[in-house]
């Protein structure tokens, strides 16, 4: 099977060159357009006129922003993300401390987003226009159309402040229990939308001919949905859970403030408003790299569920 | 009954006194928090009281100040100053330990001082002779700092300045082993090695930086085992880890000044105290149309700070006259801005060619993002408009707007200043003195001959009286010239739990950082 797909993996990976070049591009073109001085935020208040020139100098803030983006990206082909202006150390160092958080966070929210979603989505789908049914969408439209900050605040009030039952921020050191509550705030967004797109799915599956066949050969309901309705619906919930892939990456940054979670949302907002360049590209580079092999690994889920895309692929 | 009461009153002394004088607990860990991750925790790279916050507690400097700011010994067990004002000798303390064992010299006073001055914050050192030079790369060494023999280093400065003792116990001015440095390179900014009552113990990024006890620091080792500065951005988060238990002192959320003052729960743990900072308005007087006096005069007649003091900032700041806080040494309570007349506003309009605000251009008002600049700027669009102005506000992140105005390109703004150190010289001459225009603090772009002379004269006189004197005088042109209106001074305000003894809240304090000494902390409980 994989013999099938190295023409389609290579074709997406080659495709992400000129991506992340467009993207780079782009974020170097804004913070260019967006006024502040790299090493005058990173002076503080008082800044000396010699240490700003000797700033500016070193990081070669003094030559043409075309010269500065050709040397950056020239640095790149190498490796090398360059200094943070902030931190002064390099790059990669900074962001390759904090992807493991965000990857936990990514991924937990994910999983959390996946199971409660697929659970409610087939829930309502079981009794469609019941009680159960209305309660869950109702409660998947409030998931989509709860802001990350707000929601992240009231189960901090609720669940660490109130009730005492988890810590309120931070990592902990690696603690699982430091995860839920961001990763909840997180998977809360995306949760909705795989719970309504199960709900839909599921649906137009069971009013399928085939699935009255399985019904006819006398197999029992919950087997039905399971085994012929459930794969055949998989596609456009594994789509969805693709595209969530950017709901994370949005609301990431947000929900990592909110727990003082040190992850890489956290750094590239920091690193925006400080005017950090060679940060802000590298974390920027990370999301765009995170999200294009994320919705490769969508396509190539594709191929798994269903065998007729794999003769398309190859 | 007297005798009764007395009797009471003195059993309540004597427990008072023996619970005063009870010796400072040992171990513990004091748990406090910041905003941002430190940048660095290298002296010579740091420039944000962050930084400052941890860099104090790890690294020691010849000198310190007190609970009222006056510099006292530290490295330094003495020092001279020659008549002239002009040479200053520090003998250092004997037997003073890096944290990696080795005594401190006075080669390492000059090597730190050598290498601060081509770090972040060169001011600091650029009154000594020959500084100038080695700060633009043509000396291959500041002069004027010399060893005078491994306990004993003279610093000569080009010409009296008053301050200096001050900048000698600024944390830029930390003493660090120069083996260290050079062995760790980049990483001693991650991996500090100083003298300080707490030594580095670990910093994971975004998330906490922790210190613990040094046992073999020259005053003895801190009561505290353990310092862990939590990193959280969010303030209001900050405030539930504290209502959580899990914070010993953390600052207010904007807004919630009152609201903490009256929560039973918090009420005792709520301190406020003034800082050496003061909000301002300023203009640039080189760009039109204030470039006219008689209009910034008139935006000064007309402005009313009551408002943002009493109702936006809930009372919890306080009200300003002059550019100097009351809490900074110097300042001169007979220093008064212009007062709230909008008659004379209007009259003054006129004469400027703009009767009723007529044929003047709209003003914009530039600020940094934050909501309690964003509300006070609608309080001044507001009484503008009573006088006929029409003011834009333009509202842009910090980095953006410090670069328009270091550069002039606007001209009615936001400007806030904290003082480094206590000293009128760091606010008045880094802020008015001509040869500051620009970045380098006098963003009004103001020359005044007569100011500069007042401030040359100040900033180099011994006898502090005169000194204030002339700043008094140097301040009140100032503000009569309506260069700089003052609208509060900055209050730090903080929650400490009541477990937490010997946390001083100085004036250069604004918590959440704390830039007191902690290895005078220590635990209650």
């Amino acid at each position: 099977m994989l013999g099938d797909l190295g023409r389609p993996l290579a074709g997406r990976l080659l495709a992400l060159v000129p991506v992340l070049f467009g993207i780079t591009l782009l974020v170097f073109i804004l913070n260019a357009v967006a006024l502040g001085d790299p090493a005058r935020a990173a002076m503080g208040q008082r800044a000396d006129p010699e240490a700003l020139e000797r700033m500016r100098r070193e990081y070669a803030l003094d030559r043409p922003l075309p010269v500065q983006y050709v040397t950056w990206m020239g640095r790149v082909l190498r490796g090398d993300l360059g200094q943070s202006f902030r931190e002064q150390r390099p790059v990669t160092e900074v962001i390759i401390e904090r992807l493991p958080a965000t990857i936990r966070l990514a991924v937990a929210a994910t999983l959390i987003s996946i199971v409660l979603g697929v659970a409610m989505g087939a829930l309502a789908a079981v009794r469609p226009g019941s009680t159960l049914d209305h309660a869950l969408m109702g409660a998947a439209v409030l998931g989509i159309s709860t802001p990350v900050f707000w929601l992240g605040m009231m189960l901090s009030l609720v669940f660490a402040v109130n009730l005492g039952w988890l810590p309120v921020s931070g990592y902990g050191g690696g603690d699982p229990r430091y995860l839920v509550l961001p990763a909840f705030a997180l998977g809360a967004l995306h949760t909705g939308t795989v719970a309504r797109m199960t709900r839909s799915s599921l649906l137009e599956v069971v009013r399928q001919d085939y699935m009255q066949t399985a019904r006819a050969k006398g197999l029992s309901e919950p087997l039905v949905l399971a085994k012929h309705a459930f794969r055949n619906a998989l596609i456009p919930i594994v789509t969805v859970i693709g595209i969530g892939l950017a709901d994370l990456l949005v609301g990431a940054p947000l929900t990592e403030t909110v727990f003082a979670w040190p992850g890489v949302g956290r750094l590239l907002v920091a690193a925006v408003s400080q005017r950090d360049l060679p940060v802000v590209m590298g974390a920027v580079m990370v999301f765009a790299l995170v999200y294009v092999l994320g919705n490769l690994a969508v396509d190539l889920a594709y191929l798994v569920i269903d065998p007729r895309t794999r003769r398309g692929a190859s | 009954m007297s005798r009764i009461a007395a009797m009471v009153a003195l059993a309540a002394l004597a427990i008072a006194s023996a619970v005063l004088a009870q010796p400072p607990r040992q171990g513990g860990t004091l748990r406090g928090v910041f905003n941002s991750d430190p940048p660095t925790l290298d002296p010579a790279a740091a420039s944000d009281t962050t930084s400052s916050a941890v860099i104090r507690q790890v690294f020691d400097g010849l000198l310190e100040l007190d609970e009222k700011l006056v510099p006292q010994a530290a490295l330094a067990e003495r020092w001279t100053v020659t008549g002239d004002q002009r040479i200053y000798t520090f003998t250092l303390r004997r037997g003073v330990k890096f944290h990696n064992g080795r005594e401190v010299k006075a080669a390492d006073v000059k090597y730190s001082f050598e290498r601060a001055a081509k770090g972040k914050r060169p001011w600091v050192f650029e009154k000594i002779t020959g500084a100038r030079d080695y700060i633009k790369g043509t000396g291959s060494e500041i002069p004027g700092i010399r060893v005078v023999d491994d306990t004993a280093v003279e610093i000569r400065l080009d010409k009296p300045f008053a301050p200096f003792l001050h900048l000698m116990a600024y944390d830029a001015a930390a003493v660090v082993p120069r083996e260290e440095v050079e062995k760790r390179g980049g990483n001693f900014a991650s991996h500090p090695v100083g003298t300080g009552a707490f030594r580095f113990a670990s910093w994971r990024r975004d998330d906490q930086v922790v210190l613990e006890r040094f046992r073999d620091h020259f005053r003895g080792a801190p009561p505290l085992e353990r310092v862990v500065f939590r990193i959280i951005p969010a303030e209001i988060t900050r405030f539930n880890e504290y209502r959580a238990g899990q914070l010993d002192f953390t600052d207010i959320p904007t807004g919630h000044c009152q609201a903490a003052k009256a929560d039973r729960e918090l009420a005792g743990e709520v301190a406020i105290w003034p800082t050496l900072g003061t909000h301002g308005l300023r203009f640039n007087v080189e760009k039109p149309p204030f470039n006219d006096a008689r209009l910034r005069k008139a935006v000064a007649h007309a402005i009313d700070p009551s408002i943002i003091v009493d109702r936006l900032l809930e009372g919890c700041v306080q009200a300003a006259q002059g550019i100097l806080p009351p809490s900074l040494p110097g300042y001169a309570a007979g220093v008064k801005r212009l007062a709230l007349d909008r008659e004379l506003s209007k009259r003054l309009l006129a004469e400027a060619g703009f009767q009723g605000g007529r044929g003047l251009p709209a003003i914009a008002f530039n600020f940094n993002t934050s909501d309690a600049n964003q509300r006070i700027a609608e309080v001044l669009q507001s009484q503008l408009k009573e006088l006929g102005m029409t003011v834009e506000l333009r509202r842009l992140d910090w980095a953006a707007h410090i670069k328009l105005v270091d550069d002039g390109n606007v001209s009615f703004f936001r400007q806030g200043w904290i003082a480094d150190y206590p000293d009128p010289e760091n606010f008045l001459t880094v802020l008015f003195h001509s040869r500051n225009v620009g970045a380098a603090g006098n963003t009004s772009r103001y020359r005044n001959p007569k100011l500069d002379r007042l401030f040359d004269e100040a900033d180099t006189l011994a006898q502090p009286a005169a000194r204030y004197a002339r700043y008094a005088e140097a301040e009140q042109i100032i503000l009569d010239d309506a260069v700089w209106i003052s609208l509060y001074h900055y209050t730090s305000r903080a929650l400490i739990k009541r477990s937490v003894k010997g946390l001083e809240r100085t004036a250069l304090s604004s918590a959440p950082e704390f830039l007191s000494p902690l290895r005078k902390v220590w635990l209650e409980k």
